[in-house]
C-alpha cells in the first residue's frame, strides 16, 4: 500500500506530525510504502492525483485526506483499505 | 484622506467595485466627512492594489480576504502564504489539464467532420455529441 503525503516546507498546517503519522502507518500496515512529497517538486503528479490543498494524503493514488489527519484517523483509513484489498 | 471617487481614480477601480469591496469587508472607511461621505486612507489604496495583483494571479476575493488576514496575523509566516500560492497553482494546473482535455476532444470532433458541405442533420459533430448524450444517464 502506497501512502503519499503532499506538503510544502514552512506550511504550518502541514504541522510536525509527519514522523508520528509515518510510524503509525508502518505499524498499521506491514507493506506500507510511505512517501513525503514536497509538492513544488512534483506538481504534475499532485495534479494528476487531484491534490488541491496542503497538506493532502493520498492512499494508493486516491486523495483521502485534505488536511492533516490524527494518527487514529490515518490508522483507521489504512486498516479499512487494507481489509478492502484482502 | 480620500472620498470614494478619489480612491477609485487612484486605484483605477470603479466606485461600485469599491462599495462591493467594502460590503465584503476588504476595505473600510476610516471616517466620514461633515457631509456624511465615507473617507478612506492610504492603507485602503494599498489594499486595493494588493487585491488587484492577487486577482491577476487567480485568487478569488474569498482567498484574498484570507491572505489579507494572514498578513495581519502575528503568528503567520511566509510559508503559510507560500502554501496558499502553491494551492492556487495546483488549482490552475488542474484547470489547464481539464481545458487541454476539452481541446483534444474538440480536435477529434473537428478532424472527424471532414465534409463541411453535408447537411447539418448528418454533421458528424452533432451526431457524436448526441451519442455522448445517450451514453450519459439523465439525472
Amino acid at each position: 500500500m502506497k501512502v503519499e503525503l503532499f506538503y510544502s516546507p514552512g506550511c504550518s498546517a502541514c504541522g510536525d506530525r509527519q514522523a508520528e503519522l509515518r510510524t503509525a502507518a508502518q505499524e498499521a500496515i506491514e507493506d506500507v510504502e510511505w512517501r513525503e512529497i514536497n509538492v513544488v517538486d512534483s506538481v504534475d503528479h499532485a495534479v494528476e492525483l487531484g491534490v488541491m490543498t496542503l497538506p493532502s494524503i493520498a492512499i494508493d493514488g486516491e486523495v483521502v485526506f485534505t488536511a492533516m489527519p490524527t494518527v487514529g484517523q490515518l490508522r483507521k483509513a489504512l486498516i479499512e483499505r487494507n481489509r478492502g484489498r484482502a | 484622506m480620500f472620498t470614494i471617487g478619489k480612491l477609485a481614480g487612484l486605484t483605477s477601480v470603479s466606485n461600485d467595485t469599491l462599495r462591493y469591496y467594502e460590503h465584503e469587508g476588504l476595505i473600510r472607511p476610516i471616517a466620514k466627512s461633515a457631509a456624511g461621505y465615507r473617507l478612506y486612507d492610504q492603507d485602503s489604496a494599498r489594499r486595493i492594489h494588493f487585491i488587484k495583483h492577487a486577482q491577476s494571479c487567480g485568487f478569488t476575493l474569498a482567498e484574498i480576504r484570507q491572505l489579507l488576514e494572514l498578513r495581519q496575523r502575528d503568528k503567520a509566516c511566509c510559508g503559510d502564504v507560500r502554501s496558499r500560492a502553491i494551492e492556487k497553482k495546483l488549482q490552475i494546473e488542474s484547470k489547464i489539464r481539464a481545458m487541454k482535455a476539452m481541446s483534444r476532444a474538440l480536435d477529434q470532433l473537428i478532424a472527424d467532420c471532414a465534409n463541411e458541405k453535408r447537411p447539418v442533420k448528418e454533421c458528424t459533430i452533432i451526431v457524436a455529441l448526441e451519442r455522448a448524450n445517450l451514453s450519459t444517464p439523465v439525472q
